[in-house]
């Protein structure tokens, strides 16, 4: 059974009956209730609405006055509404238009929310102009209609709204998330010069944090680590709460960035969210472990260094190198650019001497001038594509700004 | 038994060109060698994008940053499901990135690119890397795509492929493309074909 509560402060009271308490909007509060507290309201309305809260209430046509909040003023809290029913739409129906405590017994909802008008029912324009046109006025109408027809006229919402008049409409408790916060911390007399300890420290702090994010069915988003006051963070690349994966990443960040000081104030602190959640399929292809892929990328990035490893994109820039372009002809790029040494005849390369090739030009195409970018860093150029006597095929260009001619890399 | 990864063709090619000789076989080693501008390249890339375009993920150690990714991604390449590891010109580094990917594993193409890296870097890689990569890719659906100036696997590869130079195509003021000849140098007994890539 479940029991809603409507009115200023429901969900002060419905925490007074359960720690799991879901909250309909602000004033309307739902949770489960045994049979023994149904008795309970039953038999005694005024006192077990006050034993849960200091509030003062007014429970149907009775009142109840007590200190509000420790303020020590006595106050007259709005009217709550209290209802009782096996289903959490009907106990949210009953709660919101009937006074009092309503008690609705299995079986019997359709007969007490029947007399309902249908506005009480979610609004919804299209369908309450139908039923309008129709003369269903109240609940128990709207009720007595025939299922299929509902759903050919009104369709799905239409058939919903037809259980919510029976209150026949079940679905699960969704309680309010309890708020926690994921820290660890501790102060110790000396500092700790070794990474090793600090990862066992860690360790420790993980463990009991992930077994915490378990527990409330999350996972983390990004560690927050406090040594001596000075915050560092941890993004992670995927929600996960595997103590182990988290403490190979974190020993591979400090190895590739290893703190300023030796820690004595050390503290951790998770920021939690949803877990992952992934479909398999027999036909999806082959992919990497999420858990695997980023320890990997971890220790390469710990040898070639972060800015090396990265998912390569295009922009919408004209800059060469960036830009999006119909070429297939695959290029090879000198990175940086090598300084080269050409021979012009009227203006055209004849003669190109670099540091990884040099020879005669047989075949050359060009020039191409290219600039933009003014406001930063800006490139003004002439590019030639060329071929030497050798056949490789090259690109060459001329900086205007440098006034001087680089070779960009080779077609390959 | 994992099939062969199809490799599709840069640009359209005459019916004669058809390229029965370049399917690269999962779970082993392929070469590809030659000399510059010989479209060793342009074969990576066709490599990497008929992984890529399968689903698959697929990895680039670059081993002297030369990767332009303009061009891939014209040729196919799925840049968003390619890691691109940059090496400096460091073989050493470039050695151990593909050492430390091809045993995570999950990938459908690993392409270490060593083309144009220092000649003394190269000799100093031991033969015992080549078998112990040919036995990590072994029934896995990877591909080890390794481009070089000359063969470094030995006996290693299940196919090395030599790319030459045919001719660049100039028409006018234009470069338009570039005509590459695909020379099997192991299996023996398969034919030479070409490689079409357009400039423009």
């Amino acid at each position: 059974m479940y029991a809603c509560i409507h009115g200023d402060g429901a969900r002060a009271l419905g925490e007074s009956f359960s720690p799991f308490v879901e909250m309909i909007d602000a004033q309307t509060a739902v949770f489960s209730i045994t049979e023994r507290q149904i008795k309970e309201i039953a038999r005694d309305r005024a006192s077990l609405l006050k034993k849960g809260t200091d509030r003062s209430v007014h429970c149907g046509d009775t009142l109840v006055e007590g200190d509000c909040g420790g303020s020590g003023d006595r106050v007259v809290s709005p009217l709550f509404r209290i209802a009782v029913a096996a289903t959490i739409e009907a106990a949210v129906l009953a709660a919101r238009h009937f006074e009092g405590v309503t008690i609705l017994q299995p079986g019997e909802e359709d007969r007490v929310l029947g007399s309902l008008p249908v506005d009480a029912l979610p609004p919804d324009p299209e369908i309450f102009e139908t039923l309008d046109l129709w003369g269903i006025r109240s609940l128990s109408e709207l009720a007595r209609l025939p299922e299929n027809g509902v759903a050919e006229r009104l369709g799905p919402r239409g058939l919903w709204m037809q259980k919510l008049a029976r209150g026949a409409l079940d679905r699960p408790l969704k309680p309010v998330a309890l708020e926690t916060t994921y820290e660890e911390e501790i102060e110790l007399d000396d500092p700790l010069e070794m990474l090793e300890p600090l990862l066992l420290l860690i360790g420790r702090f993980l463990h009991d944090l992930c077994a915490r994010l378990d527990a409330q069915s999350l996972a983390a988003a990004a560690l927050r680590f406090t040594f001596n006051g000075a915050e560092r963070w941890l993004r992670l690349p995927f929600p996960t709460r595997d103590t182990k994966f988290l403490l190979k990443l974190i020993q591979h960040d400090f190895e590739a960035h290893p703190l300023s000081e030796p820690p004595a104030k050390i503290k951790l602190a998770i920021v939690p969210t949803e877990p992952r959640r992934v479909q398999h399929s027999l036909f999806t292809p082959s992919a990497p472990e999420p858990e695997k892929l980023e320890l990997t990328l971890g220790k390469i990035r710990a040898l070639v260094g972060k800015e090396n490893v990265k998912i390569p994109e295009l922009r919408n820039t004209y800059r060469p190198g960036w830009s999006i372009s119909d070429a297939r002809l695959a290029f090879r790029y000198f990175r940086p650019a090598l300084p080269a040494r050409v021979e012009t005849e009227g203006g055209v390369p004849k003669h190109l001497t670099a540091r990884v090739c040099r020879g005669n030009i047989v075949k050359i195409a060009g020039p191409w001038r290219s600039s933009g970018d003014w406001w930063t860093a800006d490139w003004n150029r002439d590019e030639w594509d060329l071929s030497l006597a050798d056949g490789a095929l090259y690109r060459i260009y001329f900086d205007r700004k440098a006034s001087g001619w680089f070779l960009e890399g080779n077609y390959d | 038994m994992l099939s062969a990864l199809p490799i599709g063709w840069l640009d359209s090619p005459p019916p004669e060109y058809l390229p029965a000789a370049a399917d690269c076989p999962r779970g082993r080693i392929t070469e590809i060698v030659g000399p510059r501008s010989s479209g060793r390249t342009s074969f990576m890339h066709s490599i990497l994008a008929a992984s890529t375009q399968l689903g698959e993920f697929a990895v680039l150690i670059d081993t002297n940053n030369s990767f332009d990714s303009c061009s891939a991604a014209a040729a196919g390449v799925e840049l968003s499901k390619m890691i691109w590891i940059r090496c400096g010109a460091n073989v050493e580094h470039a050695m151990r990135s593909a050492d430390l990917v091809l045993h995570s594993g999950g990938f459908g193409v690993v392409a270490l690119d060593l083309a144009e890296a220092a000649e003394s870097a190269l000799n100093r890689i031991p033969q015992t890397t080549w078998f112990r990569w040919r036995r990590a890719v072994q029934a896995t659906p990877t591909v080890l795509a390794v481009i070089a100036n000359r063969p470094l696997t030995k006996s290693c590869s299940a196919l090395l492929i030599e790319m030459r130079r045919r001719r660049a195509v100039f028409t006018g003021n234009l470069l338009r493309g570039a005509e590459y000849e695909l020379a099997p140098r192991k299996p023996i007994g398969k034919e030479r074909t070409a490689l079409h890539c357009a400039a423009v």
